[in-house]
């Protein structure tokens, strides 16, 4: 079936290495989102699965069945590039039947593919437009067109670079939920990559987050958000992205630890225990921090507000502490900040993330 | 000189012919006509009017005394053609037309060679483009498409041959195609020219500007190499491969060194070479020389009309790019 | 339903008992370049050319060089000897081949400068939204129409000793040698117009409207504006036509044949003539010499269209 597996796969370019030792087995069915930095190696791993690039070492299978040295056309897979890469001098018709008909030796009776472009084309309401060449169709129609031309072949894999960076916001919002849709309709495994935190958080089922050509973190939406493996994912996800402060583990003992910064102490969850005195990394979301209500406690951040941005549903407080920015949310109709304002901020001990400085892994 | 500012005018009147406007230099019949047509013209400042038509009569004057210079070597060809030789000369050989024989064109066609060579002509016309165009387009594949050993090595070979015209090398060819005997044969006419340099570059050229992602999903597709070629390189390269057709065309035809010393026989002298001879071993024949011009530019001026923006973009290919 | 690799290549595509999933598109087809091995396929699609050019570019360079370094008598039964290169050196520097030079050379004086100016004023002339303009740029470029050897007809009727129009223009007649290799540059002049006139045209067409615009709110009158914007910027494409313009000078020969037959007094010989001329008054030693010449001199001028042109020329910016 549809199950892509990675088995310690790299690409090589020359001396560069484009993809590091990926493990990661893509369940059959599953929307897999790759997401990374542009260069990062996402692209190259999904042109590897479709057989634009070869592997240079280790296995690569789809389903069961190891495609290293199986042709593109012949692994039952779709793309959706980001040009669309759709044939300029070909009608809409004759683009989605291209997979169909491109190669004679093997290709579908007329009929039957008159019938499933037809099916593709409803499935994407393009059927008032199968006559019209590419050039005379608006973005959001030729991504449309793209689609089709990836479905009509029925494919166990659907393989999408990027398919809605060239649309525009609101369009892609849009397509966002449509792809979504098609993706709960096809029940087919989609690899799909971006650069954008946005669709990999509402589209995927997993997320792959890659960096410098490494596996950084595989896991839902959800898990890699709440705990990411390390400093790269942490700050990578999120938007504003995490805070992060140097400290010293001041105390460790029955689940919690206790760390010591240059602004003051805060509390994390942790059921490893860490050795007085070790260097970690605190990382707390914006939404995380809040103002005390007490401010004698002697424990908190002490910050100074720097700036205020108001996004009318709530307001991105930007102070610093002892040199680091902090930046925490508040709802607007919190009582307001001033700038310039000293303020005690307490974290969310459950919220409050430790990292390794040397190794960036997550310690709790 | 002819420098001004390129003229934006939707006040011009459209019922002015160029002949108009020049001959009724600036006087006051253009101008009225200009203040009824448009009522644009009220918000333009007063002052242009009078210079600018004499700008605008000026123009034109250049323009039409240019075309008389450029035509008049073409009047006195179709003058000299028509008019009889002899009543012509002893006319004292005027600017006009003397006794008008329009069977010139029959007798060139009939009498003389000009019917075979107009054939002959295009025969090698049209292999040498249609071959020039297979072998150009497999060559620009490869060089376009496919990694191989020594691919530059072969750019520089292909790249050499513009340094070995046929001019360059005629006296050997034609010795080598007097060995294998194919003087004065349709072999012998286009064997050297089914190959060129200009044409892989300018596919090749097409090619490379396919993007990637249109070759991937060709790929993903299942297009073979053959069926790239034809189902998609070269129908999304028909704006280069239509302006190299023309320019092939272009020097296929007019081609005059190479088939004036691969034949002696002037049943094989394509039209171009038999220009010439068709009048001349009689100088009272010349006219017939004069109409098989006519004829022989015919085909181009054809081409010119109907092709002309693959011609443009042909001849200036080189210019352009750089 | 999970495909084995080493499946036998019988497809399975479109048994009607497998309607889910029938698409083993291209299942046992090779990919896109490994039927043969690319570099297999790259060499097999350069044969044809490279045997043309092999056969009929490299081959006659050979065969040149042979005959330049063998001397052959007039009758052909007698064998060749090998001679070294005395001959070639003989006759590159004898009068023949520094005459033929001299026509070549004047030639292109006479018609490259002329010609770029000519073509550069009618593309001046119909760059503008003119009405009936149209008309005018056909006229302009007709000549593309017309070979050499159509050209040098027409100017049959206009410059001919005893038919011609001017035959009785001195600065234009075939009798003196001076005169008559310009009127025989002049007919290539008129030929390559529509050819000048297409391309410089063209580059008038890419010289942006903002940047004269702009020269003319800094103050530029026309002719300023001519000079210091429009030329620089069609600077390229006059140079490609310079050196086009050359290349054809170097290679004339319909012309001289059709207008002069090399006369008068052979005054109107260039390189190729000497080099095509079937008289038999030069052995093929001699040609084969002087288009070695022909080949060196067509050489520097390739060689410098290469290098200005991958250089390209800078204007400005």
């Amino acid at each position: 079936m549809g199950a892509v597996t990675f088995d310690e796969v790299t690409k090589k370019f020359g001396d560069v290495v484009a993809v590091d030792r990926f493990s990661v087995r893509i369940e059959d069915g599953e929307f897999m989102v790759l997401l990374g930095p542009s260069g990062c190696g996402k692209s190259t791993a999904l042109r590897m699965i479709a057989g634009l690039e070869e592997v240079s070492g280790g296995i690569l299978s789809i389903g069961e069945r190891v495609v290293n040295n199986v042709a593109a056309r012949d692994r039952d897979i779709a793309m959706v590039f980001q040009s669309y890469a759709l044939y300029p001098h070909m009608t809409v018709a004759k683009n989605i039947e291209s997979p169909l008909a491109a190669n004679r030796k093997v290709r579908l009776p007329a009929a039957e593919r008159a019938t499933r472009v037809a099916e593709a084309a409803e499935i994407l309401g393009l059927t008032d437009y199968l006559g019209r060449k590419p050039g005379e169709l608006s973005g959001g129609q030729r991504q449309r067109v793209a689609l089709a031309r990836a479905i009509v072949r029925r494919p166990e894999v659907f393989l999408m670079d990027e398919p809605l960076s060239n649309l525009d916001a609101k369009l892609r919002t849009q397509t966002r939920l449509e792809l979504v849709d098609l993706h709960r309709r096809l029940g087919t495994t989609f690899v799909y990559v971006t650069h954008d935190q946005v669709e990999a958080m509402t589209m995927a089922d997993r997320i792959v987050v890659i960096n410098e050509g490494r596996i950084q973190q595989v896991g839902a939406p959800q898990a890699v958000y709440e705990s990411p493996a390390n400093l790269f994912v942490a700050t990578f996800i999120g938007s504003p992205p995490m805070n992060l402060i140097s400290g010293k583990v001041s105390a460790s003992a029955g689940g919690s630890v206790e760390v010591t910064t240059d602004a003051g102490t805060v509390t994390s969850t942790c059921s490893a225990s860490l050795s007085k005195g070790a260097d970690v990394v605190v990382g707390i979301r914006p939404e995380h921090l809040s103002l005390s209500e007490t401010t004698s406690s002697g424990k908190g951040l002490r910050a100074k507000v720097e700036n205020i941005e108001l996004l009318g549903h709530e307001r991105h407080v930007i102070c610093s502490a002892a040199g680091s920015k902090i930046v925490f949310r508040q709802a607007n109709d919190a009582a307001p900040v001033a700038l310039g304002q000293e303020v005690t901020l307490d974290a969310e001990p459950d919220g409050t993330h430790l990292f390794d400085p040397t190794s960036t892994q997550r310690l709790n | 000189m002819a420098t001004d500012k390129p003229i934006t005018n939707p006040e011009f009147p459209g019922t002015d012919s160029a002949e108009t406007a020049s001959a009724n230099a600036g006087t006051p019949t253009v101008e009225s006509a200009q203040g009824k047509a448009v009522v644009a013209s009220d918000l333009r400042p007063p002052k242009k009017s009078a210079r600018h038509y004499l700008g605008l009569t000026g123009s034109y004057l250049l323009l039409t005394s240019l075309s008389v210079v450029i035509l008049f070597p073409i009047y006195m060809l179709i003058l000299r053609a028509v008019s009889s030789p002899l009543a012509y000369i002893s006319a004292g050989q005027p600017l006009h037309p003397v006794d008008i024989q329009w069977d010139v064109f029959k007798v060139a066609f009939v009498d003389a060679n000009l019917g075979r060579a107009m054939g002959l002509s295009f025969v090698v016309t049209m292999i040498i483009v249609t071959a020039q165009l297979v072998t150009a387009t497999l060559a620009a594949y490869a060089f376009a498409f496919l990694e191989f050993p020594f691919k530059n090595v072969f750019f520089g070979l292909i790249v050499g041959t513009l340094l070995l015209p046929i001019e360059v090398t005629l006296i050997a060819n034609v010795e080598t195609i007097r060995r294998i005997g194919m003087l004065n044969s349709v072999q012998g006419l286009t064997l050297p020219f089914l190959a060129t340099a200009v044409g892989i570059f300018l596919i090749r050229q097409g090619f490379l500007g396919i993007p990637s992602e249109i070759r991937d999903a060709s790929n993903l597709d299942g297009y073979g190499h053959f069926r790239f070629m034809f189902k998609v390189a070269l129908p999304m390269s028909k704006p280069i491969v239509g302006s190299f057709i023309v320019i092939s065309f272009l020097g296929a035809w007019n081609q005059y060194v190479w088939p004036r010393f691969a034949t002696d026989r002037q049943k094989w002298q394509t039209v171009q070479v038999a220009l010439k001879t068709i009048g001349s071993e009689n100088p009272e024949r010349l006219n017939l020389s004069f109409a098989a011009a006519i004829v022989a530019a015919l085909p181009l001026l054809v081409l010119l009309i109907f092709f002309q923006r693959q011609i443009v973009r042909g001849l200036t290919a080189g210019a352009v790019k750089g | 339903m999970s495909d084995i690799p080493t499946t036998s290549t019988e497809a399975t595509a479109g048994s009607p008992d497998a309607p889910a999933m029938p698409v083993p598109l291209g299942k046992g087809v090779r990919r896109f370049g490994r039927r043969l091995s690319d570099s297999a396929l790259a060499y097999l699609l350069l044969l044809p050319s490279l045997i043309v050019f092999g056969v009929f570019a490299y081959y006659p360079l050979y065969r040149l060089f042979w005959y330049a370094t063998h001397h052959q008598s007039r009758f052909r039964n007698r064998p060749a000897t090998y001679v070294g290169f005395s001959q070639i050196r003989d006759t590159l520097t004898g009068t023949d081949f520094k005459d033929g030079l001299l026509h070549s050379g004047l030639f292109m004086v006479y018609t490259v400068p002329l010609g770029l100016i000519l073509g550069i004023l009618l593309a001046v002339s119909a760059h503008r939204r003119l009405k009936g303009i149209k008309i005018f740029q056909t006229i302009f470029s007709s000549t593309v129409a017309s070979s050499v050897a159509v050209a040098s007809v027409v100017f049959l009727t206009l410059v001919n000793a005893e038919i011609g129009y001017f035959r009785d223009v001195s600065w234009l007649s075939l009798k003196n040698p001076t005169s008559a290799l310009f009127a025989v540059s002049l007919s290539a002049v008129w030929q390559n117009l529509g050819l000048t006139f297409i391309v410089v045209l063209a580059a008038l067409q890419t010289v942006p409207d903002e940047l004269i615009e702009a020269a003319t709110l800094d103050g530029y009158g026309a002719i300023r504006r001519f000079f210091k914007i429009t030329v620089p910027t069609i600077s390229p494409a006059l140079l490609f036509l310079a050196i086009v313009l050359v290349v054809f000078a170097l290679q004339a020969y319909a012309q001289i044949e059709i207008l002069t037959g090399g006369g008068p007094s052979g005054g109107t010989e260039t390189l190729l003539f000497k080099i095509a001329d079937p008289s038999g008054v030069r052995s093929l030693g001699e040609k084969a010499s002087l288009s070695l010449g022909l080949f060196v001199l067509t050489a520097v001028v390739a060689g410098a269209q290469f290098g200005i042109m991958s250089k390209r020329v800078h204007y400005g910016d």
